[in-house]
């Protein structure tokens, strides 16, 4: 199976050249046939038991790594079909083919590093690809050119840059732990460093996962190091917000996750459990304070994901597996959720001209479709059943009830419950209610449609009956992630 | 008081001549960290960038001849190109470019923020200079030093407030995190430390591309007008 | 080598003493020759110290209506302790001398900051601006500039668990290698800013010229005249030798002190350390010309690096440094 992997690897790319150096019809079509490609692609790796490995082991795909790059390629399909829908002509046709290659390149490169990230091997290439995310979204957020999103660039790449910064630290000082080990001159790979890990120095390894925790988080958007977070996903254009938010979030927390399991290795389940516990606590308070007074619609959504970032921290704290395998479905079913929310926002951008909550009123009746299918995904973020995060977060609690104490899962439903307020009072003054009459009712673009059908579809899927592979993927994942026994 | 002399000398315990002169050269580079927090010149603080980076390529080449590994020599070519003079002369020609001089007044004074770095330096060097790292290629103390470095860009990027202080803030930060790769040097692969250098100067780049845009908006290279998204 | 007779050691303690009062107007003057020679002027001779001192015996004492006895004992006062510290510090030699032990670092300190407060109190009680404004500010300075002197003081006591000058000195001519440690260069670098502080030049004072609100140091002697105040010039002329001595012998270059007793290497030692003095003073004088003097309220910018790198010599030291 390493063909899939070089394929994978090959895709992102090879549409990111045409996407910038063709007619825009054709990097269009380019970007939808790779999105759909990458998806097609991970589908057979979800079977596989064993790990796959390609390129003499620079790339290995394991249970874990399949599962993120299943979040991965399922929004890079959905969104670059909704980027097709996504532009407008305008008037001025060569800027608007400018505009269009270089968010069409940009959304091939940021994809096919993202993909990257999950299908290397080692923390040093993980390292690496994470930074190509970094700078590609930095230049994505910025190429709107207004006021808001210059600010917002600067602070992402400023802050995820110093984040990273940390980042490399905490890879140096992995690095460092296993010399004692493997002496010097090894390669930073997966199997060897969990192989390793036992015999690691503790301080040392607890030092490298509050750097990795720290510098990462920067890029997950855990509290207090988020503060770009809500600017960069709200000035960015809506693709470019929809993967920021579904799946590079999503990564950073893959790479998180890989620390995790070698400190768990290295030091025991305690220490990494609890620095996770006081971030997730913190970002989850914070956003669900925040959601409480957002006036702006992709703000809304940004603070929703800082909140479900915190969910995933919160959910690894527990010690139950089933708390594990709830986290992970949480990252496929929130990746669903919330790029079909952005891609509601974006469709209602779009239509009428504002992202101003108090501006939008009556949405069902202005976008017949994708009305109620905002709708639906906001009621989904807001884990309601039928919706995949229904089961995820049940699970998750479940997980956490069978703690020693059940404080924590008491903090948790209760902050979850505040923030669907939020959620949901946002939600029904936009979609609910008399449309205005200067709005002209009917669909802007079908692709934003099928975009959105696809995500819901998903997020119904995870919901109701996940397929058979899929169930033992995820629980294979979390026997990766649980302390060894 | 001769007894008291003799005591004084044979109880000395002296770090090696090779330890010594590899840890004033981290000082250089920590106290060239805390020269930025002063320097009131756009141009003093990318030469003083310049010169940060050159001292870390004086000291990567150093370890490499007093210790043999020929790697070494490389990492300080590229070092001393890349970041020695490739970046200080683009970011210099970006600041001829937009005609501003003066950094933009600093939210605490030079004294607060020289002690509050102090105190950060303190705290790296004694929470992570007291971890049991132990390395062939530098003493123990770099690395306690070079966590003061990077703790003390941190101080430099929070409490300017215009874009150039900011991104010589994150620059010298990855100054920094080389010093700590040095301390493991004797075995990161080259091949994934060229990695590391090349990201990097795709990072300045993407900070070079961002502050022309920013000044081409804003007409000013300070931060003060980005407060417009807020809550 | 035991050139010429062997003196005993009480002479020897006396001929520091004397190396110092002697001296101390001509490397001033010495100084001031090479700086006017630096700005390509001719300047004044190098022995014009002597004769301003000369000069300045032969005349009368005023005092000022407002001042007590303290205005006429405090040059005294300031002489005695510029007397006394030569004693504990190594001018000459590099073994212990009998009253060498007296005082330590921080003995020596706390006597210079004496002299330097009773030239204050002389000053502020004369109810003139000037040396009020003067007075307080050189109160003021000194204030700040102690933490950095405490720090300096706990480098050398970790290096060598004594806070003796002399072991110190004797630490520091074990190796090469005792020199390059960055804690030993770092408490050195401070302590050179420390002197620059303690003896008026730039960039904290202008020490030529009368700008009085510059002055920190030289103001509080606008009153004194006649003996008092040659008493005054030729004790703080004392005082920056006796800077220089520590800087010199302790810190930077430790080497060429007399290791016998013999007249003929005690001879040579002096001649060493003036030539050494010279050199410092040239440095002085380069960092002169170069700089300009800080605006009164970013001194403490000055104060505050000086501090880091004392702190930082203290950190280092700690962990393996």
């Amino acid at each position: 199976m390493g063909w899939a992997l070089i394929t994978l690897t090959a895709v992102g790319a090879v549409a990111a050249i045409v996407s910038w150096w063709a007619p825009p019809r054709l990097g269009h079509a380019t970007t939808v046939a790779a999105g759909v490609a990458s998806f097609a692609v991970s589908l057979p790796l979800v079977a596989r038991t064993a790990p796959t490995s390609a390129l003499g082991g620079w790339l290995r795909d394991d249970a874990l790594s399949t599962v993120f790059l299943l979040a991965v390629s399922f929004l890079y399909a959905l969104t670059s079909i909704f980027a097709v829908g996504y532009l407008h002509p305008g008037s001025d046709r060569v800027a608007a083919a400018r505009y269009s290659r270089r968010l069409f390149a940009g959304l091939n490169l940021f994809c096919w590093s993202m993909v990257m990230a999950v299908i290397v091997n080692g923390l040093a290439l993980l390292w690496v690809s994470i930074e190509v995310t970094t700078v590609v979204s930095a230049l994505l957020v910025a190429i709107d050119d207004t006021e808001g999103a210059t600010e917002a660039a600067w602070k992402y790449v400023l802050i995820a840059s110093m984040g990273l910064g940390m980042a490399l630290f905490a890879t140096i000082v992995m690095y460092q732990a296993g010399t004692t080990v493997f002496g010097s001159g090894y390669e930073l790979f997966y199997p060897k460093l969990l192989a390793g890990a036992p015999h690691f120095s503790a301080s040392i390894v607890r030092l490298s996962f509050v750097l990795a925790v720290v510098g990462f988080g920067t890029k997950m958007g855990l509290v207090p190091v988020h503060t770009w977070l809500p600017d960069a996903h709200s000035e960015a254009p809506t693709p470019v917000s929809a993967l920021l938010s579904g799946s590079l979030l999503a990564v950073a927390f893959y790479a998180i996750l890989r620390y995790f399991q070698i400190t768990v290795r290295a030091v025991g389940p305690e220490f990494p459990r609890h620095v996770l516990l006081g971030f997730g606590l913190a970002s989850l308070a914070l956003a669900a304070l925040y959601l409480a007074r957002q006036r702006d619609l992709k703000r809304l959504f940004a603070y929703s994901s800082v909140e479900h970032m915190g969910i995933l921290a919160i959910g690894m704290s527990f010690a139950a597996p089933i708390a594990i395998v709830g986290v992970l479905l949480h990252v496929l079913a929130h990746a669903a959720a919330k790029g079909t929310a952005f891609f509601g926002a974006g469709s209602f951008l779009r239509k009428l001209g504002t992202k101003d909550i108090t501006r939008i009123a009556g949405g069902v009746g202005a976008l017949p479709l994708s009305g109620p299918l905002l709708v639906l995904a906001v009621l989904g973020l807001c884990a309601m059943p039928p919706g995949g995060m229904f089961r995820s977060e049940f699970l998750i609690v479940s997980g956490g009830l069978s703690d020693p104490s059940d404080a924590v899962v008491a903090v948790l439903v209760v902050l979850v419950t505040l923030a669907s307020l939020g959620l949901v009072f946002y939600a029904s003054s936009t979609m609910l209610g008399a449309t205005p009459d200067n709005v002209v009712r009917g669909e802007t673009s079908a692709a934003m449609v099928v975009a959105m059908v696809g995500g819901i579809a998903g997020l119904i899927l995870l919901g109701v009956h996940p397929p058979g592979v899929l169930s033992h993927l995820i629980e294979r994942a979390a026997a990766q992630l649980g302390a060894p026994t | 008081m001769n007894a008291v002399l003799v005591a004084a000398t044979s109880t000395v315990a002296v770090p090696s001549t090779f330890d010594g002169v590899a840890e004033s050269l981290t000082v250089v580079i920590l106290l060239s960290e805390f020269a930025m927090l002063r320097a009131p010149l756009s141009r003093s603080q990318i030469r003083l960038y310049s010169f940060q980076s050159l001292v870390v390529s004086i000291l990567a080449a150093y370890i490499a001849a007093a210790k043999g590994l020929p790697d070494l020599y490389a990492i300080a070519a590229l070092s001393l190109s890349l970041k020695a003079v490739v970046v200080p002369v683009v970011v210099l020609r970006l600041l001829r470019d937009a005609r501003v001089e003066l950094v933009a007044s600093n939210r605490a004074s030079v004294t607060s923020m020289t002690l509050m770095a102090i105190a950060l330096a303190v705290f790296a060097i004694f929470v992570i200079g007291g971890l049991p790292v132990h390395s062939s290629s530098l003493p123990t103390t770099a690395f306690g030093l070079s966590a003061a470095v990077v703790l003390v860009s941190f101080v430099l990027v929070a409490l300017r407030s215009d874009v150039v202080s900011q991104a010589v803030g994150f620059f010298s930060l990855e100054n920094g995190v080389s010093v700590a790769s040095l301390v493991v040097a004797s075995g990161l692969p080259l091949i994934v430390e060229v990695a590391f250098f090349f990201d990097l100067l795709v990072a300045v780049v993407v900070f070079g591309v961002l502050m022309r845009v920013h000044h081409n908006r804003t007409d000013t290279l300070s931060t003060e007008a980005l407060d417009q998204l807020k809550g | 080598m035991a050139v010429g007779p062997v003196l005993s050691e009480p002479v020897i303690q006396v001929f520091q003493d004397l190396t110092i009062v002697v001296f101390a107007p001509g490397v001033s003057g010495a100084i001031a020759k090479i700086e006017a020679r630096f700005q390509g002027r001719r300047g004044p001779r190098v022995a014009q110290p002597y004769y301003n001192l000369a000069k300045l015996f032969r005349k009368e004492t005023l005092v000022p209506e407002d001042a007590s006895w303290v205005f006429l004992a405090a040059p005294v006062a300031a002489f005695a302790c510029y007397l006394t510290v030569p004693l504990l510090i190594p001018v000459l030699t590099n073994f212990g001398l009998p009253l060498g032990y007296m005082g330590d670092i921080l003995g020596g300190g706390f006597i210079l900051a004496l002299a330097g407060f009773s030239i204050a109190i002389a000053a502020a009680e004369t109810n003139a601006p000037y040396a009020q404004l003067g007075s307080s500010r050189a109160m003021t300075f000194s204030a700040l500039i102690e933490p950095t002197i405490l720090f300096v003081t706990f480098a050398v006591a970790l290096i060598t668990a004594t806070d003796l000058p002399y072991a110190e000195a004797a630490a520091n001519r074990t190796s090469l290698a005792a020199v390059l440690r960055p804690a030993h260069l770092l408490a050195a670098v401070a302590f050179f800013l420390v002197v620059l502080n303690d003896t008026g030049r730039i960039p904290v004072e202008t020490h030529s010229g009368t700008l009085e609100f510059g002055m920190i140091d030289e103001a509080r002697t606008l009153e004194h005249s006649g003996p008092a105040l040659a008493l005054l010039q030729w004790g703080s002329n004392m005082k920056q030798l006796i800077l220089y001595v520590i800087l010199i012998n302790v810190f930077i270059a430790p080497w060429g002190l007399s290791g016998s007793r013999a007249l003929g290497s005690v001879a040579l030692a002096i001649v060493v350390f003036l030539a050494k003095a010279l050199a410092v003073g040239f440095v002085f004088t380069l960092i002169d010309n170069s700089f300009s003097k800080l605006r009164l309220f970013k001194i403490t910018e000055f104060m505050a690096g000086a501090f880091l790198l004392a702190v930082l010599a203290v950190l280092v030291l700690f962990v393996g440094g």
